[in-house]
């Protein structure tokens, strides 16, 4: 059996968007090939965390958990996180 | 440069947001001064020396973003409260654009080359041999520079073999391309406003925020405010800035508020016409180059520092400018606002008139956030019909206005082209040269910010990012493109 990729969803809300979360879409420049092959990448809207008071655009959603205040280092070592958790 | 986004562009998007919330609140002149406070709480952990100077340039940012001239205007006694009743009774002055938060300033030492431990006292020592002023000695084997001798010329730098030699710049200063950028007596940063071009590269290079934009935000969200129809003129640069299609963003523009949505990019069609007529002419007349005039802050250089190009840059107006007088022809009683990524353009609106507001992309990302408005949530409006002036979206891109110029050429090899991709020191140093020796071209596209509008002060992403979102419509370098050096 195919094993599942690894979902991964950014918040392209306009808040995430202009603090920060544009600077992910250029995933393909610094997170490792091998990674991305393994994940399905696709932007999102609102994911409403930022509503409840979360701690801050902007998110990532990763098989359904959802990260805040991601840096492009920070979501390049979660991916790897749940490639690895997902071998 | 910094990168765009880096800790203080977050913070100065949270004061802007944050202040925007309590205004259609309705809470401005009551609540303002809290908000200092409540941005920076007393357990964060602060970036400078304490939360206490935190929150005093927390002050002056918001100051900044109500309009008001720091250097001049600034009354610590004065709550916010009272400085925002002013700026909503009466719209302070535009000019100078640029001011400083003195308190913020770091004061860096002045500019210097220094020699690193990692200097192994070579037996070749090219660092003294390259120096032109004898200012590199050897003391117990390892290299030192006499200050006083060092003309800061940066040759021992490039020739070290274990690049032992550093360069420590003043960011603002080093920004600045016509240095007007200085430090008074006391250390402190300090702009010659008879000779700043308003570039705004300072304020983005300051790594300690010293140096702000005045905002004209204010006086445009009053004109909503007062139910006035405004029409909004979107600069080329807006695809991309925002997440969803020109269509969306139309739509949340509306919802804010605007009366009509109409692209800068109809204006540039006609400034495009003018240009590639002109260009046309002068080739036919013999009369040598010609520079574009659609950049603002190269206008004021020219005004200000280059005066010999007075007779070179294109008589054609700017597309803001055209597309103002096409607003206004449309609907006489709308007032026009320009939404760009410029900060001269300002500068630009206030000289020239006849366009009654300025605001940055960023300024308008912090209504969007402030209202919870979502540019990829909202249905798309009608665009109309844009097949006139679809090309001139390159315009926000370096290479995109020497392109529709010659796109509108009858003989587009004829025409020799050579784009200025960001005004720095060393290009004005070029430029300044023409007066001597012109260069044999017969269009200058010159622009003042590096990548083109897409890279402007007042921008939300970065070029790279836009560029992904505008489908990778980079301007084509042109043909006949020669390097500037």
């Amino acid at each position: 059996m195919k094993k599942e990729k690894v979902q991964v969803r950014i918040c392209v809300g306009t808040a995430c968007f202009v603090q920060g979360g544009s600077d992910l879409l250029l995933y393909n420049d610094f997170v490792d090939p091998a990674i991305i092959a393994e994940c399905e990448i696709e932007g999102c809207s609102c994911l409403e965390t930022c509503k409840a008071g979360g701690e801050g655009a902007p998110y990532v959603q990763i098989n359904g958990e959802v990260h805040g205040k991601v840096t492009q280092e920070e979501f390049a070592r979660l991916l790897a996180e749940a490639v690895r958790k997902n071998a | 440069m910094l990168e765009l986004n880096n800790q203080y562009t977050a913070m100065k998007r949270r004061i802007d947001t944050e202040v925007l919330k309590l205004y259609f609140d309705g809470r401005l002149e009551s609540d303002l001064d809290k908000l200092p406070y409540t941005i920076i709480p007393k357990d964060r952990t602060p970036n400078r020396c304490c939360i206490y100077k935190e929150r005093a340039i927390v002050r002056y940012r918001i100051m900044a973003l109500l309009g008001i001239d720091i250097e001049r205007n600034d009354d610590e006694m004065k709550p916010l409260g009272t400085y925002a009743k002013e700026v909503l009774e009466e719209d302070p002055p535009v000019l100078p654009l640029l001011t400083t938060i003195s308190t913020g300033c770091y004061g860096c030492p002045p500019d210097q080359y220094r020699i690193s431990d990692a200097c192994r006292g070579c037996f070749a020592r090219p660092c003294m041999a390259n120096c032109p002023k004898d200012a590199i000695v050897f003391i117990n084997g390892q290299a030192h520079i006499n200050e006083e001798r060092c003309i800061r010329c940066g040759k021992c730098m490039d020739v070290c073999p274990f690049h032992a030699v550093v360069h420590i710049p003043v960011p603002c200063e080093e920004a600045c391309p016509v240095g007007a950028v200085r430090k008074n007596e006391q250390g402190v940063v300090e702009i010659d406003h008879k000779n700043c071009i308003s570039c705004g590269r300072c304020a983005r290079s300051c790594p300690f925020g010293a140096i702000a934009e005045r905002s004209g935000l204010f006086p445009v969200l009053k004109m909503l405010e007062r139910g006035e129809k405004v029409t909004a003129m979107i600069a080329p640069a807006i695809e991309g800035q925002f997440p969803g299609t020109l269509a969306q963003i139309k739509a949340s523009l509306l919802k804010i508020g605007f009366d009509k949505v109409v692209e800068v990019a109809e204006g540039a069609a006609v400034t495009t016409e003018h240009e590639a007529d002109e260009v046309v002419r002068r080739k036919c007349e013999g009369s040598g180059y010609m520079t574009t005039s659609c950049c603002s802050a190269y206008m004021e250089l020219v005004d200000k520092h280059l005066k010999f190009l007075d007779e070179r840059y294109s008589r054609a107006f700017s597309p803001m400018i055209y597309t103002s007088k096409l607003c206004k022809e449309a609907d006489p009683d709308n007032k026009t606002v320009f939404i760009g990524p410029c900060l001269a353009k300002r500068v630009e609106a206030a000289r020239r008139g006849g366009v009654d507001g300025v605001i940055s992309f960023s300024e308008l990302a912090a209504i969007f956030m402030a209202k919870g408005i979502d540019v990829r949530e909202e249905e798309a409006a009608d665009l109309g019909d844009t097949s006139a002036f679809e090309y001139c979206r390159e315009f926000a891109v370096s290479n995109g206005v020497a392109n529709c110029v010659l796109s509108r050429v009858e003989d587009p090899a004829s025409i020799r082209v050579m784009p200025i991709n960001g005004v720095d020191k060393k290009i004005f140093r070029l430029m300044k040269s023409w007066e001597k020796r012109a260069p044999e071209v017969d269009l200058v596209e010159v622009m003042c910010c590096d990548g083109g509008c897409l890279n402007g002060p007042g921008t939300i992403v970065k070029p790279a990012v836009a560029m992904k979102l505008r489908g990778g419509k980079a301007a084509s370098p042109v043909k006949a493109v020669r390097s500037p050096l």
